[in-house]
C-alpha cells in the first residue's frame, strides 16, 4: 500500500512535469465536466443514462425530469461546492501549519461543526438558517482550539503530533455528540446525520445560505496567497517581505472556518477530503501554494463527485452516506502518508 | 394509557436491548417479566435477583405479541384477564376492519420511518404493520425489507416514489408526529408522491409503532389508524 501510494504520487508527479500545469488544468477541469455529467446520469433509482439522455432528445418523462433537475441537479452543485471548500480549506491549514497531515476533519474542525449544530438542536433551534451560523462558529472553535493546544504543548512543529491533537479533541467532541444522541432521543434522526456527511436530500436553498460567507472566504484566500507562500519561506522571511505572519495564520484560520463551516452545514462532517485534495494538487503543482490552490478547484469536486456517484450505486436502491465512503478511501492515503518514507515538508 | 398506571408512572430500567440491572435491583422486584430479546448473560444474572420470565425468542412476527402477552399472563396467574385484552384486541379488529370496508377507505399502505436522508420502510411483520392489515389493508414493503429485518435501509430519495400508496403511515422518534412530516413535506421527492397530493399520509409515534408491544399497544395503535381511517 505504502509502496503502491509512493509510487503513485512519483507517477503522477513525474507525469506533470511532461506536460505544462496549464495543460493538466485543462485535463482536469475536462474530466471534472465528464464526472458532473455521469453525475447527472447516474443514480441510485430506474431512471439511467438512456432516459435522462432521452430529456435532450425531448422526450416527454416526467420522472426522469424530476429526478435529473430535482434531485441530481443540485447534488451535483451542492458536490462541486463542497468539494471546492474542503479542498481549498485542507491546503490552507496544512500552509499555515506547515504540515502535510493537517485535514479540518483530523483537527476538531467538523467535529466542531457538528458538535456546534447538534448542541443547537438539541437546544431547540431548528431554523435552517441558524444551523449554518452555528456550524460555523462551531468550526472556527474546534479549529482554534487544537491548533492553540499543539502549540500551548511546543509541538507545533511536529505533525503526527498536532494530528494527535485533533484526533483527540475530535474524540471528544464526538462522544459528546452522541451523549446528546442518547441523551435527547427526539433529535437522534436530525443529529444522525451530523455524524456522518451526505448529499442527498440537501437542498439548494441550504446552499444559498452559506454562499455569503464562502464568498468572503474566497476573497479572503484571494488576497492571501501571496502572503501565505511568503510564509512558506519562514517567518523571517515572510516579515521581511512586510507580511505579517501572525495575521496571516490567524485570517487563514478564519477562512478554513468558514469554508469548513460552511461545508458541513450543507453536507455534513466529509472526512480525508481535505487531505487528499492538497496531497494530489501538490503532486501537480509542485509547493507553491498559490498554483496548489488553483490546482484544488478542480480535484476537489472531482473526488467529492466520484466518491458521491460511487456512493449512489453500490447499495442500490439504498445510497452509502458520502462521509462512511470518503472516511473508508481516505484513511489508507493518510496512513500510506503517515508510512512514506519521507514526509513532504511544507 | 395513563389511566392503567393510577397515577404512578412505573420506573424505566433500561431498554429492551440492554437493562440496567442495578436500576432492576434497586426496585427489589418479586418478579421480572422480560423481553425476547433479553441476552443469556442478562438472563443469568436477572434470575438471580428475582424469578424471570422471558418469552422463547421468535422471528419477527406481527402476532408473537399474543403469546408473549400469554406467558406474561401465565406468570402472574391472571391468565383470563389477558385473555381477555386479547378477545378485546380481537373484536376491535373485525369491527374496525368492518367499519373500514363499509366507508370504502382500504387500499395498500406503508409504514415508513422518515430520516433527513430518505425514508426507511418498516417491515410487514412488526405488530403495528400486522394491525394494519389485520384491519384490511395491504401492507407493502416494495420488497426492500430482508428476512427478519425491522426495517430497510434509508432508501435513496430517487425511489421515493416505491413507498407510493394509498396510505402512508409516517413514523418519527419525535413526540410530535406534525414536526417530521412538516421536515418531511420540505422535499421536493417526497410532496410529488401521489399519497402526499391526495393527504393521506399519517404522522405516527415511532416508539409505539416500531417498539411497543401488549395489548395495551395494539389498541393504541388501532387508536391511530382508526382517527387515521375514519375521521
Amino acid at each position: 500500500m505504502k509502496d503502491a501510494v509512493t509510487s503513485l504520487s512519483s507517477a503522477v508527479s513525474s507525469a506533470s512535469r511532461r506536460y505544462a500545469p496549464r495543460t493538466w488544468m485543462l485535463i482536469l477541469l475536462t474530466a471534472l465536466v465528464a464526472v458532473s455529467v455521469v453525475s447527472l446520469l447516474i443514480g441510485a433509482g430506474e431512471v439511467g443514462p438512456r432516459r435522462v439522455l432521452g430529456l435532450l432528445h425531448g422526450v416527454s418523462d416526467s420522472e426522469a425530469q424530476f429526478i435529473v433537475w430535482e434531485l441530481r441537479a443540485p447534488r451535483t452543485l451542492i458536490g462541486i461546492v463542497v468539494g471546492i471548500a474542503l479542498g481549498v480549506a485542507g491546503a490552507l491549514l496544512q500552509a499555515i501549519s506547515r504540515n502535510p497531515l493537517a485535514e479540518p476533519g483530523l483537527l476538531g474542525v467538523s467535529a466542531g461543526a457538528a458538535f456546534a449544530v447538534a448542541l443547537a438542536l438539541v437546544l431547540g433551534a431548528s431554523a435552517a438558517t441558524l444551523r449554518i451560523s452555528v456550524a460555523q462558529l462551531g468550526a472556527l472553535i474546534g479549529c482554534v482550539c487544537v491548533l492553540s493546544v499543539a502549540r500551548f504543548r511546543g509541538v507545533g512543529n511536529d505533525p503526527v503530533r498536532l494530528v494527535l491533537a485533533g484526533a483527540a479533541f475530535s474524540g471528544l467532541l464526538g462522544s459528546l455528540t452522541s451523549l446528546m444522541l442518547l441523551y435527547d432521543q427526539r433529535a437522534a434522526d436530525e443529529i444522525r446525520f451530523w455524524v456522518v456527511g451526505s448529499l442527498a436530500g440537501r437542498r439548494l436553498d441550504d446552499l444559498v445560505a452559506v454562499l455569503p460567507s464562502l464568498l468572503v472566504a474566497a476573497i479572503a484566500v484571494v488576497i492571501m496567497a501571496r502572503p501565505l507562500a511568503a510564509l512558506a519561506l519562514g517567518e523571517r522571511a515572510a516579515s521581511g517581505l512586510g507580511h505579517h505572519p501572525t495575521l496571516i495564520r490567524w485570517v487563514a484560520v478564519g477562512c478554513v472556518a468558514l469554508l469548513v463551516g460552511a461545508a458541513t452545514a450543507i453536507a455534513g462532517p466529509i472526512a480525508f477530503v481535505g487531505l487528499v485534495v492538497p496531497f494530489v494538487a501538490r503532486a501537480f503543482a509542485g509547493p507553491d501554494i498559490r498554483r496548489t490552490l488553483w490546482f484544488c478547484l478542480p480535484i476537489g469536486p472531482l473526488i467529492v463527485l466520484s466518491a458521491d456517484i460511487i456512493s449512489r450505486v453500490v447499495v442500490a436502491p439504498s445510497e452509502l452516506p458520502l462521509g462512511v465512503l470518503t472516511a473508508l478511501c481516505g484513511a489508507p492515503v493518510l496512513i500510506a502518508v503517515v508510512r512514506a518514507k519521507r514526509l513532504p515538508m511544507l | 394509557m395513563e389511566a392503567h398506571f393510577n397515577g404512578e408512572r412505573p420506573e424505566i430500567v433500561g431498554v429492551t436491548r440492554e437493562i440496567n440491572i442495578e436500576a432492576v435491583l434497586a426496585q427489589q422486584p418479586d418478579l421480572i417479566l422480560a423481553a425476547a430479546q433479553l441476552s443469556e448473560e442478562q438472563y443469568q444474572l436477572l434470575s438471580r435477583i428475582a424469578p424471570t420470565v422471558v418469552p422463547h425468542a421468535q422471528p419477527l412476527a406481527f402476532d408473537s405479541w399474543k403469546a408473549e402477552a400469554r406467558l406474561y399472563g401465565q406468570a402472574l396467574n391472571r391468565e383470563a384477564e389477558i385473555d381477555d385484552a386479547i378477545a378485546t384486541v380481537d373484536q376491535r379488529i373485525s369491527e374496525l376492519a368492518a367499519a373500514i370496508d363499509d366507508a370504502n377507505a382500504g387500499g395498500t399502505a406503508v409504514l415508513a420511518r422518515w430520516m433527513p436522508n430518505g425514508p426507511m420502510v418498516m417491515s410487514k411483520e412488526l405488530i403495528a404493520t400486522g394491525l394494519v392489515a389485520e384491519v384490511g389493508l395491504e401492507v407493502q414493503d416494495a420488497g426492500l425489507v430482508a428476512e427478519g429485518h425491522p426495517h430497510s435501509d434509508i432508501l435513496s430519495l430517487e425511489n421515493l416514489s416505491q413507498v407510493d400508496s394509498d396510505w402512508l403511515f409516517l413514523a418519527t422518534l419525535n413526540a410530535d408526529g406534525q414536526a417530521a412530516l412538516d421536515a418531511a413535506k420540505q422535499s421536493a421527492a417526497f410532496t410529488r408522491l401521489d399519497v402526499v397530493k391526495r393527504d393521506q399520509v399519517v404522522a405516527v409515534n415511532g416508539q409505539l409503532w416500531s417498539s411497543a408491544n401488549g395489548p395495551l399497544a395494539a389498541q393504541a395503535i388501532l387508536d391511530d389508524i382508526e382517527n387515521a381511517l375514519l375521521p
